[in-house]
């Protein structure tokens, strides 16, 4: 199992196209991805889970990876987070 | 007769029979299921989530042809929405442990998502439940073999009353018999105003209690242009909108007749009309505007959500594809007016949030401070030029003063010699201009002029710096006037100045669509407006419709008065003058 701390550094928090860029990237990986924040657990693969954490700017969050391939998925996600959800134009 | 007052989310008058849309709650015809009926209720969830992906599908190819990308991306979160596992979990498990009917077992669950985002304090998260709710009814919606969309049994046309109206209503509103709706909820950039707009359907929102005013059958009228919504309008009122309604359409039957005319005043004057272009929202309907060019291209988006500036490489592929999409005509970029309200995620030297943002460290004075950002940004503009026979324009942002304009004056020299050494060069001389919006840059424009190719005059910080207004603040908001005599003044020493030096000048900023504004513009000898792809043919029409003669004796009035209560009668008389 694999736990690490997130900071959110984009300026919007994990509104709704980050939180489904987590969820699309959370679900092609096979072991268990949860996110917490303030005592509010929720699965990374859910969309609506990751937008009811409504994180802002400059909170942090939890990640717990679980299962076979849960170095790669933590990296994944993290990744996301480093690249401020890089957005297209 | 009942008149209710709210804000007006998208112009036009509707006149019709009312229809009350049914609320939130779902018709949950049977609670219960027997035990024996699991196996067939998964499988009518199944079913019915594949229909509902394939809906959501097709309205996302929809969207992304008539409204652009931003909306589609607001589809593709519903698709996630309806593939997500809490939510397929959660409505079998209510059918196989608790033996609720498939409608129930969405309806309950929707419940608790609800609930759970209810709790959320941030308005901006909150929002949210709208999409899944919005998801949820569609989901419902394909359960039922027998129940009709309730939009799609709408028979005759009408207008639509409704507590709240989500976006994927409002998307199918045009296809089915909906020729206006007003909402008790939303503001004028909600979704669903926004979607409206773009729709050409008149609507009204905010009215807080139409849909428990209006009775289904009621006659209504969408008053899209002042937010109101009458209810049960008297002969006299029902006769005056109906005039209103034939004028509107009339003009905008007159609209679609001359795309292809020329921009010229009724006689003959010429002026140059220019679109404002965001890639990001572009549609069909825009791109079958011919317009004289883009005049102004605003670039901070590229600066934003980005761990990094954008590399020349990036940038120069976004101007490429930009003088494409106008098909070689002019087109202005701005370089990127950053600070103030633009702060872009990466840090940057010498940068501090400030106090006063507006007149902070934006626009040319934080690329000088940051040359390499400033560097970047000319190459690529540059390169796209030496590929493409586009007139290509460069726009400097926030002047002030003779020696900002003279540093990137040597900047794009340099970056221009650099090309030549690599053997390349624009295929036609690129333009450097300044927006003038510093009235000090206004002002002393006699000793920067010989450096300039162009100006554009940018009127919204403009006006806010010369009566120093914040638009935002809502103590002196109203004080933010564009017919201070103030305004009129120096727009027209900035004109006299650069025609002295045959030097062109143009407006982007909104007084350019203000059409009662625009026979004053006219008159100061303006040579070009820049409007947004919504205003354009609007503002074309009313420029086809002046006589500039008339403009400039107006123009020459106007210079002359000492009070915004004086000129604005001016302009109120001339435009009724005209009319007549």
């Amino acid at each position: 199992m694999i736990q690490q701390d997130i900071k959110i550094i984009n300026r919007l928090g994990l509104h709704a196209r980050p939180a489904a860029m987590i969820a699309q990237t959370a679900a092609q990986f096979s072991c268990d991805i949860q996110l917490s924040k303030d005592q509010v657990q929720v699965n990374a693969k859910s969309i609506m889970g990751v937008m009811m954490l409504a994180a802002e700017f400059g909170s942090s969050l939890r990640l717990t990876a679980d299962g076979s391939d849960e170095k790669e998925a933590a990296a994944a996600i993290q990744k996301l987070f480093e690249d401020k959800f890089n957005e297209e134009f | 007769m009942l008149v209710l007052k709210g804000v007006a989310a998208s112009p036009g008058v509707a006149i019709g029979p009312a229809v009350l849309l049914p609320g939130e709650s779902f018709a949950v015809t049977r609670q219960y299921i027997e035990p024996g009926e699991v196996k067939a209720e998964l499988q009518k969830i199944r079913a019915a989530m594949q229909k509902t992906l394939g809906e959501l599908d097709a309205c996302e190819q929809k969207v992304l042809s008539t409204l652009g990308t931003e909306y589609a991306n607001l589809m593709s979160t519903h698709k996630l929405i309806l593939q997500d596992p809490s939510l397929k979990d959660s409505v079998s498990k209510k059918i196989r442990t608790e033996h609720l009917s498939a409608q129930a077992a969405i309806f309950v669950t929707l419940q608790e998502l609800a609930a759970s985002f209810d709790k959320i304090e941030d308005p901006f998260f909150k929002e949210r439940r709208n999409d899944i709710f919005d998801v949820g009814k569609r989901l419902v919606n394909n359960l039922d073999g027998d129940k009709r969309e309730f939009l799609a049994s709408i028979t005759k046309p009408s207008l639509l009353v409704a507590h709240n109206l989500y976006p994927s209503d409002t998307i199918n509103l045009q296809e089915n018999q909906v020729i206006g709706f007003c909402t008790d909820v939303g503001g004028k950039t909600s979704h669903t105003a926004l979607l409206a707009q773009s729709l050409n359907i008149p609507a009204v929102v905010g009215l807080s209690t139409a849909s428990k005013d209006v009775q289904s059958g009621d006659t209504l009228i969408i008053d899209g242009e002042n937010g109101l919504l009458v209810i049960n309008p008297d002969k006299y009122t029902l006769a005056n909108y109906r005039k209103i309604q034939r004028e509107i359409k009339k003009t905008e039957a007159l609209l679609k007749t001359i795309n292809h005319l020329p921009v010229i005043t009724e006689d003959g004057h010429a002026v140059k009309l220019f679109v404002n272009y965001d890639p990001r929202t572009d549609t069909k309907e825009n791109k079958r505007l011919i317009t004289d060019g883009l005049g102004l291209l605003r670039t901070e988006f590229l600066y934003m959500n980005t761990p990094h500036p954008p590399t020349e490489d990036e940038q120069y592929q976004v101007y490429l594809a930009v003088a494409k999409r106008f098909d070689m005509r002019p087109v202005t970029i701005r370089l990127a007016d950053l600070g103030a309200d633009k702060l872009p995620d990466f840090p940057l030297d010498e940068f501090d949030q400030d106090e006063n943002p507006f007149m902070g460290c934006r626009g040319i004075r934080l690329f000088l401070k940051n040359p390499d950002l400033m560097f970047t940004q000319l190459r690529a503009i540059i390169r796209m030029a030496c590929e493409v026979p586009a007139q290509v324009k460069i726009m400097i942002p926030m002047v002030s003063s003779v020696e900002e304009v003279r540093h990137v004056r040597n900047a794009f020299d340099q970056v221009l010699k650099e090309f030549e050494l690599q053997g390349k060069k624009p295929v036609n001389r690129v333009g450097l201009g300044a927006m003038i919006e510093v009235p000090a840059a206004a002002i002393a424009l006699d000793g920067m002029i010989h450096l300039l190719d162009f100006l554009s005059i940018g009127t919204n910080d403009l006006i806010q710096y010369l009566v120093a207004v914040d638009r935002v603040n809502q103590e002196v908001a109203h004080m933010y006037d564009p017919c201070h005599p103030a305004v009129g003044r120096t727009i027209n020493q900035i004109i006299q100045t650069a025609h002295k030096r045959g030097k062109k000048v143009s407006i982007c900023g909104e007084i350019a669509s203000d059409v009662k504004l625009l026979p004053l513009l006219l008159g100061l000898d303006i040579d070009a407006l820049s409007v947004t792809p919504r205003m354009y043919l609007r503002v074309k029409n009313h420029i086809r419709s002046v006589n500039y003669e008339n403009c400039s004796d107006l123009a020459q009035a106007a210079l002359l008065m000492g009070s915004s209560e004086e000129i604005r009668n001016l302009i109120e008389q001339n435009d009724k003058n005209e009319d007549s």
